[in-house]
């Protein structure tokens, strides 16, 4: 039995793009069937010592120190719509390596 | 032609953007080969969100108007023109008559571009054609010709799009991203005015040598990124200065916290209602730009998480409050206020242009924010029409305060075309070809030389 997976979505002021990210994330996540809680956040307001995610997408460069915590995809291709199949399928690898 | 118009715009106005932005975003929708369902739900979430930010708005409008005034009076700094920021502000702007018709405009301004090769930037950052409705707005409102604010709107338009293309290759290579380019006229905008004076400080070597540290930076004044942190401080300070009592001043300082957090969030329901046309027209265009190679135009917040980036707009916090009380008497009446937190915007596409060197990033912000002061100040009549404009819909108690928008009235182009519109409409139009067809032939040579030498060297940050 897996627990839910934990998704970051992290753009640079947590409304524009991470809000484009959301939907389509969720709607991926329902074509595979997969449940997970989708949080949005700015950058800014990353606080190393409390991420708790499986991954985390981005539109913008993520820190050292968060990047340690957590496997970061890069979310620009799900804004661009060039590339966004393969950065889905990359986030569905990490979530799905990390079953527990 | 000219009447016909004004009758559409006054229509328009009649029926509000609650009722027109819908109707627009569907048709829109099934224009671009939405079905009925997803169109109809993209339009209905947008009109949601209107209610959500016009509510907002008012909170806000209702806590500046009862310091706004009290502050400049006691404090005698005269500053006593209100920042409404950026969310507040684009809401508005699309409930004008322009703005309502901004986003088919623009779509279909872009794509024709594209397809006669004038630019190579197609902008999927739909919700960001605000800006440009934002300028014809304001020339709405100074010369009461719904005509004349379209025409200022293409214009916008097609100069984001220039800057743009003419920015590419340094921000590309700045910040290692590829096939994008940023048309984004809140950080775009002051390209043309920053670069001058960028090749100039980047020739005082001493500041260069200081080499300020953006990590150290942003654990230093990390807080201070934090919009709902910089709200309490402002709100409580304000409301201090203001005289008022301490229960006021603590329930100020949560309201505006409260702004800075709410008023974004129901910005991005309307993006979630704007975003599957934003999709479908994205699809669209690069159905008809097929072959041809572009650029994918974004919002600059791609670029904020650079730490160089986020480090200068901190910064600019202190700078900006410093600013507007310098310049008081010299043509500034601005408060910084709301848009205090997005420094980040000015900076992020000013941080190339000095190879990302904060400290020198951060004078850039400050020449460029320094003169943009008095443009807010000289926009303000215009903006407080705006925001009494919506005042329908909006329960700000008018008459009370004059409000200003620190990141879009701040921008060189705004002003510029605010007041080439305001002459005979000939020559408003002939000046703006003039200017579009020198900004096309320069934008044959990209931003380079030393720049992209320098560029080169540092190479921005991961």
């Amino acid at each position: 039995m897996t627990r839910p997976k934990k998704i970051y979505l992290v753009c640079a002021t947590g409304i524009a793009t991470s809000t484009m990210l959301r939907l389509r994330v969720e709607a991926f996540l329902q074509e595979h069937s997969i449940e997970a809680t989708v949080r949005q956040y700015r950058v800014a307001e990353l606080n190393p010592s409390l991420v708790d995610a499986d991954v985390i997408l981005a539109t913008t460069s993520i820190p050292e120190d968060i990047r340690a915590k957590a496997p970061v995809v890069d979310g620009l291709p799900l804004v661009t719509g060039i590339g966004q199949a393969e950065a889905l399928q990359k986030m569905l690898d990490i979530l799905q390596s990390k079953s527990d | 032609m000219e009447s016909f118009l004004e009758t559409i715009g006054n229509f328009l106005n009649t029926l509000g953007p609650l009722i027109v932005l819908p109707i627009v975003i569907t048709i829109l929708g099934l224009i671009l080969g939405q079905p009925f369902g997803r169109a109809f739900r993209s339009g209905l979430l947008t009109a949601i969100a209107f209610v959500g930010i016009f509510l907002t708005v008012g909170l806000l409008g209702t806590q500046v108007s009862t310091i706004g005034m009290a502050f400049a009076e006691r404090t005698g700094t005269g500053l006593d023109i209100i920042d409404i920021g950026w969310p507040a502000a684009s809401a508005l702007a699309y409930s004008t008559p322009v703005g309502n018709l901004i986003i088919p405009i623009g779509i279909a301004l872009n794509v024709i571009l594209l397809l006669l090769g004038l630019t190579r930037t197609l902008d999927i950052d739909i919700w960001n054609f605000w800006h440009m409705a934002f300028v014809g707005a304001i020339v709405q409102f100074v010369t009461g010709s719904f005509g004349l604010a379209l025409i200022a709107a293409a214009v916008s338009l097609v100069m984001a799009l220039f800057l743009a293309d003419w920015s590419a290759p340094l921000i590309q290579k700045h910040f290692k991203m590829s096939g994008i380019s940023i048309p984004h006229l809140q950080s775009a905008g002051y390209m043309l005015l920053a670069v001058p004076f960028a090749m100039l400080i980047n020739r005082i070597g001493f500041l260069r040598n200081l080499n300020l540290n953006p990590d150290t930076v942003r654990k230093r004044l990390g807080l201070l990124g934090e919009p709902i942190v910089l709200g309490l401080i402002i709100g409580v300070l304000l409301a201090a200065l203001a005289g008022q009592g301490l229960q006021d001043i603590l329930l100020t300082g949560v309201n505006i916290a409260a702004v800075m957090l709410l008023i974004p969030r129901m910005v991005a329901i309307l993006m979630e209602g704007l975003t599957p046309v934003a999709d479908a027209a994205r699809d669209f265009m690069t159905r008809r730009a097929a072959g041809r190679e572009f650029h994918i135009g974004l919002d600059s917040a791609v670029l904020i998480g650079d730490p160089a980036v986020i480090a200068s707009g901190l910064l600019m916090v202190p700078v900006e409050i410093l600013l507007a009380l310098a310049l008081a008497g010299l043509g500034n009446r601005t408060l910084p206020f709301i848009d205090l937190a997005d420094g980040v915007f000015v900076t992020a596409m000013l941080v190339p242009l000095v190879a990302g060197d904060v400290i020198l990033a951060t004078l850039l912000g400050a020449i460029v924010m320094g003169i943009g002061l008095v443009f807010t100040t000289l926009l303000a009549p215009a903006v407080t029409q705006m925001v009494t404009a919506a005042a329908v819909s909006v329960d700000i108690p008018a008459g009370f305060a004059t409000y200003t928008v620190m990141s879009d009235a701040a921008i060189p182009s705004s002003y510029g075309l605010y007041y080439l519109f305001q002459t005979p409409a000939v020559i408003a139009v002939i000046v703006s070809l003039a200017i579009l067809v020198g900004l096309f032939f320069l934008k044959r040579r990209p931003l380079g030389g030393k720049m992209m030498e320098m560029a080169e060297k540092s190479g921005g940050s991961d």
